[in-house]
């Protein structure tokens, strides 16, 4: 989990998609390689979901407006960090 | 903007129907599915499969065959592509699709033909695909392009190309795609370049064309564009000459070492039976048909790939029914996501390549239970 002051930002080129299993991160790019994961966690789908409608990518903004438990915000910052990994979400500390 | 698909000749289908309930299945088709066994539960799947085992809610990337009108007649085309079909979509109904793809969340659209710039509503549904927002590939022999195309397709986005060579050398491509083409496509990918569009230079791996791969990197990487590298399929005119063309076994080994030394080419997930080599290669290890992906044909016939374009493998067709309903309700669609290893269930490396290209097997052997006719353990 990382530190505060980290800002996560939801990557715009990537679509979400909903699906029974979780979801799909999608990033233009195209079908070959590295721009398609399957998440499954429908908690973090809709947390995307939210951060990319409601709060324009930022995806720390859409985890502080809602009342996670302290396990679940720390599990979602954990998944953040891997999306950050994978390409799809930029992490910048604020200065 | 959104309403249903409504095509000529069908009036009173725009409900959903219950699963397996759209189309009949071939008897041919249904035997051959039926005889590979039942799948594994959904549990036990490995990777990317377990998420495609239930059938997402709409597919990721649609290969759309626009039309089957070509200006050159290659070889080994897999949808057999020369002249216009007569009951070709309309650009009307086009449209209407790129809206429901839109609706179904789906990622890519892959436009391919015959050739996309002959068909006469192509800029109509590159523009709706921009509006609706939908990642657009145009799969194009190069041939076609001019200064003014290449100029007026900027303002489509987001859009990058594919344009065909398949040998590194004027000799090698114009076997198999005609006399000239390699000049011509040069010439498509140059136009491309000189206004900075995405490219990738795709090629079909020959057993001809296996020699000249780095020459087809260096080309590609001189447009500053990506090479990709996909499968012989004997689907189509690709029957005739699969037994000449395809690849060795010993090419596919060398092939194999070349793309771990090439980790920037591309390979369309095609060659996930090469896994059983015991080097997994990136991407799906697993087929997509009628899972991850589809393929749209002129006619509005929907197949489970662009390379299972077999009569009695349609799911059914958006004359009759939307495509939504056939993707998630169709019974052939529903008998093929459930689909056994067949002969493979007992393969060490079944999880590996999953028993390879279902297509491959039927076009060469008509049979979905036997194991890949490229099996590298054979």
């Amino acid at each position: 989990m990382s530190q505060f002051p980290v800002n996560y930002r939801l990557i715009s080129e990537v679509k979400i998609r909903r699906e029974t299993f979780g979801g799909i991160l999608y990033k233009y790019g195209c079908a070959d390689r590295g721009a398609l994961s399957f998440i499954n966690s429908p908690q973090l789908i809709e947390l995307l979901i939210a951060g990319q409608q409601q709060h324009a990518g930022n995806l720390s903004a859409a985890i502080e407006s809602h009342n996670y438990s302290f396990a679940s915000k720390r599990k979602l910052y954990a998944a953040l960090d891997d999306l950050v990994k994978r390409g799809y979400v930029l992490q910048h500390v604020e200065g | 903007m959104t309403e249903p698909v409504r095509f000529l000749g069908r009036q009173t289908r725009l409900q959903s129907s219950p699963i397996g309930a759209v189309g009949k299945i071939d008897p041919l088709a249904l035997t051959a599915m039926q005889q590979t066994g039942t799948m594994m539960p959904q549990q036990t799947g490995r990777g990317s499969q377990r998420f495609l085992q239930g059938g997402l809610s709409a597919p990721i990337t649609i290969t759309w065959e626009i039309t089957a009108a070509c200006n050159i007649a290659c070889v080994h085309c897999l949808s057999s592509s020369g002249r216009r079909r007569p009951r070709e979509l309309t650009t009307q109904q086009s449209l209407a699709l790129v809206d429901e793809f839109a609706d179904m969340q789906v990622f890519q659209l892959h436009f391919g033909g015959g050739e996309p710039f002959i068909y006469p509503g192509i800029w109509q549904v590159l523009e709706r695909c921009t509006e609706r927002g939908l990642v657009m590939c145009v799969s194009t022999n190069g041939t076609l392009i001019t200064p003014e195309r290449a100029r007026r397709l900027k303002q489509y986005d987001p859009l990058y190309f594919q344009v065909s060579l398949d040998g590194g050398t004027a000799a090698t491509n114009d076997s198999i795609r005609g006399k000239g083409v390699f000049t011509r496509a040069l010439r498509g990918l140059e136009l491309l370049a000189a206004e900075e569009h995405s490219l990738t230079v795709n090629s079909v791996l020959t057993r001809h064309s296996f020699t000249e791969l780095d020459r087809l990197y260096d080309i590609a990487a001189s447009f500053n564009a990506k090479l990709r590298v996909t499968r012989l399929r004997p689907s189509g005119r690709g029957q005739d000459v699969w037994g000449d063309l395809h690849p060795t076994r010993e090419q596919y080994r060398e092939f194999t070492a070349w793309l771990s030394a090439h980790p920037d080419v591309l390979t369309a997930d095609s060659f996930f039976h090469l896994n059983a080599f015991g080097n997994k290669l990136p991407g799906l290890d697993v087929c997509g048909a009628a899972t991850a992906t589809c393929c749209i044909c002129p006619e509005g016939e929907v197949y489970p790939c662009a390379f299972f374009q077999a009569p009695e493998f349609e799911a059914g067709n958006l004359h009759d029914n939307t495509f939504k309903d056939i993707w998630r309700n169709s019974s052939l669609f529903s008998f093929y996501r459930n689909m056994g290893g067949g002969a493979c269930s007992g393969c060490g490396q079944y999880g590996a390549c999953h028993g390879g290209c279902p297509a491959t097997k039927w076009f060469v052997h008509r049979s979905l239970q036997i194991k890949d006719p490229e099996c590298v353990l054979a």
